[in-house]
């Protein structure tokens, strides 16, 4: 069986980030410890749980660039209730908050349903609308690690196979737990269910999905609302991480994801795009991000790092696309 | 023969337009049955009415003995109604087995799906055809033909009963077209019925048992086979006896306008030499594949060649792209009128001006309506485009007419050569008139034009010059004697395809 090209471009990720990792290891050995692995799940967690919503929003043809706005209105408006009224339980927190972001995504599909505009125009406004109502009629102040509901800092601590290093315990942040969660969840409504392939089939032609009978605004429901619900999941996250609370983090972060999904092979154009090489794109980014320091650079550089390798991803497909319009005497520039 | 389909006393009508009027039509198990009219003749109408796509304003519809006033798609689906649209419809990133399955899945109302269960649908369907293709193969990476085959698959894969194509050898080689007419042949062995489109003649009469005729919304008539030949069929199409007037040459001056030497992009074609003086019709025929497009490419500053000369008034010029190509007066009418000729969303008074929107501005600087305006309502009257105003989008149009827009485009520029890639594509029989006539206006003004079609009595009618291609070669020049000798149109058959069963072998075995 031949590797197909989709799978080698995944590959080719891989690559670049393990000589990159050789490549700083040289520079400073510190680098090769189990601890770095866990420091960039942990810090990347967050973008990782948005970037599987984002990436089967992206596959069913559209874009959303309001999930961090959703993820900050989850979180922000069930901690402040939870804070008023005095109740500290996680499965509270997840459960509101997912209620909430899955509100604001079924807005959001609603919306794209109805006006039948770009995606990307009508979430570019709820991003705004959706923050500022969050700002105006529920708040705009930041609460500090010692109001916040406790449970949500100890989930922020906790770790799985924690052990001795050198002069602290290290573990794996339990933040990945709700991810491969979800990761396993979407993988297998991606490839295992009707709906699924109905995401898969209208990022491919809407109308032809239409002919043989899905129907394309209902698709569009589930894909907006379960990313609604991924983004309310990850403002806990986010919160407990950073124990604090502020009503104006997160959003202006989308872009980064997006370029992540794109770095991953992710089609902006729909139809065409794999869970892991969005996690690989995540995992690139944030990885550029920790290890710019190690390796002597200051951090004004990552911006340039994560540019460059989201044009050269870029351009690599489409010289691919325009290769192969050409064997079709398609001539597209 | 069981009867599958039959309709009767069909009215349609959309905003006042007729579309289909008192059709009556019936259809049984095993047999080939050809529609063919004009664009906008009502063919694809009753199709959508059957398929269930549009309610059908009287009359009914009897599929498999129920009967329907109008039907729903999943009812046609169930009742065995599959369309093979023109676009195929299918899914270009995901695979040909989940093509083929995935619709009998979808309509099965499958909640869960297994990869192993799609590539047994896919396979099963395959092996009903007697063909194999790679099933992991995604669409985007397949052959057109293959692609044919995917959505024939998926038709099979929901108990097909009866069949509808439409036109699905258009874009298919010669060889290609052959396979799949011998599976269509296959598919009336085992029962199916089958209603194809098309509007090349030569197939039609190749496969078909009955052909029904339609005009402007009424059915002219059932024929069998043997009762119709080419101009029988193409005069009740039409409704009049459609006799191309022959071009003539008339222009005396002989000076050459443009004179290609030797020129060759490797792998595209070789070694081509001609010449073209005003007045000239060169026509350019061979089969797809055979360099033509890629010649026409070339000369219009796509696809640059790698070797060779291209000299306009004597001078050799460098065509880089199709921006010096205008500079140098040639235009180029490109095979696809919708995504390359036009701004389909747009005015014909923005389309028409918009190759020389330099020129009609004020000061260079400032766009002048006026002018733009007598412009387009100039172009409109000389070409008889049939619209009610400049200011109708093009998207509005027939295809006759939007084709007239692109030549207008063009011709407001005042090209010395025009190339015309396959100007009468999709156009019905009426339009192509026209469009032959302007044609030879043009060319009695002077202009040279390079005529490329895949129809050989078109190409006969209208170019006093012809040079046949094949495998990237020039193999002949006809000039205007060979062209009056009466069997000029067996032999351009001869030469385009004298090497047609040995044509490029295709991925599939």
């Amino acid at each position: 069986m031949k590797i197909k090209i989709r799978d080698r471009y995944r590959a080719i990720l891989l690559i670049i980030m393990v000589f990159y990792s050789l490549f700083v290891g040289l520079i400073n050995p510190a680098f090769f410890s189990i601890e770095t692995v866990f420091d960039l799940i942990r810090t990347s967690s967050t973008s990782l749980m948005v970037v599987i919503g984002l990436l089967l929003v992206m596959i069913s043809g559209g874009i959303d660039v309001s999930f961090m706005a959703v993820a900050l209105f989850g979180s922000y408006t069930t901690i402040k209730i939870m804070i008023a009224a005095g109740i500290d339980s996680l499965a509270f927190a997840f459960g509101l908050s997912m209620l909430i972001g899955g509100f604001l995504g079924l807005i959001n599909a609603l919306l794209i349903n109805w006006l039948k505009l770009p995606p990307f125009i009508i979430t570019l406004g709820t991003q705004s609308l959706f923050h500022g109502i969050m700002t105006t009629f529920i708040g705009d102040k930041s609460f500090g690690a010692g109001v916040l509901p406790s449970c949500l800092n100890k989930f922020g601590q906790a770790v799985l196979f924690s052990f001795q290093s050198d002069n602290s315990r290290v573990g794996l942040t339990a933040s990945v737990v709700p991810i491969l969660i979800v990761a396993a969840v979407t993988w297998f409504i991606l490839y295992k269910t009707m709906i699924g392939r109905g995401i898969v089939a209208l990022g491919n032609s809407e109308e032809a999905a239409r002919r043989i009978g899905f129907n394309p605004s209902r698709i569009r429901l589930f894909v907006y609302t379960y990313t609604g619900l991924l983004s309310g999941i990850m403002g806990i996250i986010y919160v407990a991480q950073v124990n604090a609370l502020y009503p104006n983090k997160l959003v202006g972060d989308e872009l980064m994801v997006v370029a992540a999904a794109v770095i991953g092979g992710t089609k902006i154009t729909g139809g065409q795009g794999k869970i892991s090489g969005a996690i690989l794109g995540v995992l690139i980014i944030y990885l550029l991000n920790s290890t710019l320091i190690l390796i002597g650079l200051s951090s004004s550089w990552n911006d340039l790092f994560v540019g460059a390798i989201l044009v050269v991803s870029i351009a690599v497909s489409s010289y691919q696309e325009r290769v192969k319009n050409r064997k079709n005497l398609i001539f597209t520039e | 023969m069981q009867e599958v389909l039959s309709v009767h006393n069909l009215y349609k009508s959309f905003i006042g337009v007729k579309a289909l009027n008192d059709i009556s039509l019936s259809i049984s198990q095993g047999e080939i049955h050809c529609l063919a009219g004009e664009n906008g003749s009502g063919k694809s109408t009753l199709i959508k009415c059957v398929s269930g796509v549009y309610a059908p304003d009287s009359g009914k519809i009897v599929l498999n003995g129920h009967e329907y006033q109008s039907l729903t798609p999943a009812q046609a689906i169930r009742e065995g109604v599959q369309v093979i649209y023109q676009d195929l419809s299918l899914f270009r990133h995901m695979s040909v087995a989940e093509n083929i399955a995935i619709e009998k899945l979808r309509f099965e109302n499958r909640r869960i799906v297994s990869r192993n269960e799609i590539r047994r649908i896919a396979a099963e369907q395959l092996e009903k055809i007697g063909v194999s293709i790679d099933l992991d193969q995604t669409i985007g990476e397949t052959s057109l033909a293959n692609r044919q085959i995917a959505a024939i698959c998926r038709a099979l894969a929901q108990d097909a009963k009866i069949l509808f194509m439409d036109e699905p050898t258009t874009a298919l080689t010669k060889k290609e077209v052959s396979r799949l007419l011998n599976i269509i042949l296959e598919l009336k062995k085992k029962g199916l019925a089958i209603v194809f489109i098309s509007h090349k003649l030569d197939e039609v009469f190749s496969v078909a048992d009955k052909i029904s005729i339609f005009r402007n919304g009424f059915k002219i008539g059932d024929f069998n086979k043997d009762e119709l030949d080419e101009k029988k069929l193409s005069h009740y199409m039409t409704g009049r006896e459609v006799e191309y007037p022959r071009y003539v040459r008339k222009c005396k001056d002989d000076r050459v306008v443009l004179e290609v030497d030797r020129l060759t992009r490797k792998g595209h074609y070789e070694n081509i030499s001609f010449k073209m003086r005003p007045g000239d019709i060169v026509g350019l025929i061979g089969l797809l594949g055979s360099g033509r497009t890629e010649l026409a490419m070339s000369l219009f500053g796509l696809n640059p060649a790698h070797s060779g000369q291209i000299k306009i008034d004597g001078k050799t010029v460098k065509i880089k792209s199709p921006m010096t190509a205008k500079k140098h007066r040639i235009a180029m009418l490109p095979e696809d009128r919708i995504t390359q000729g036009l701004f389909m969303e747009r005015m014909i008074r923005e389309n028409i001006t918009s190759s020389i929107i330099d020129k009609v501005a004020k000061n260079k600087i400032f766009t002048d309506k006026k002018a733009e305006n007598d412009i387009s309502e100039q172009t409109v009257e000389e070409l008889k485009i049939r619209t009610p105003s400049v200011e109708t989008v093009v998207g509005n149009l027939s295809g006759g007419n939007q084709q007239k827009v692109v030549i207008g485009k063009w011709v407001a520029t005042h090209p010395r050569v025009f190339i015309m890639d396959t100007p009468t594509v999709g156009i019905d029989i009426g339009s192509k008139a026209e469009i032959y006539e302007q044609i030879h206006k043009f060319a009695d003004q002077g202009m040279a034009i390079l005529f490329i079609s895949d129809e050989i009595p078109e190409i006969l009618a209208n170019c006093n010059r012809v040079m046949v291609m094949r495998d990237g070669r020039c193999i002949r020049i006809l000039n205007e004697e060979d062209l009056e000798k009466p069997d000029a149109e067996k032999l351009i058959s001869e030469l385009i395809s004298t090497r047609a069963e040995e044509e490029r072998e295709e991925a599939v075995p």
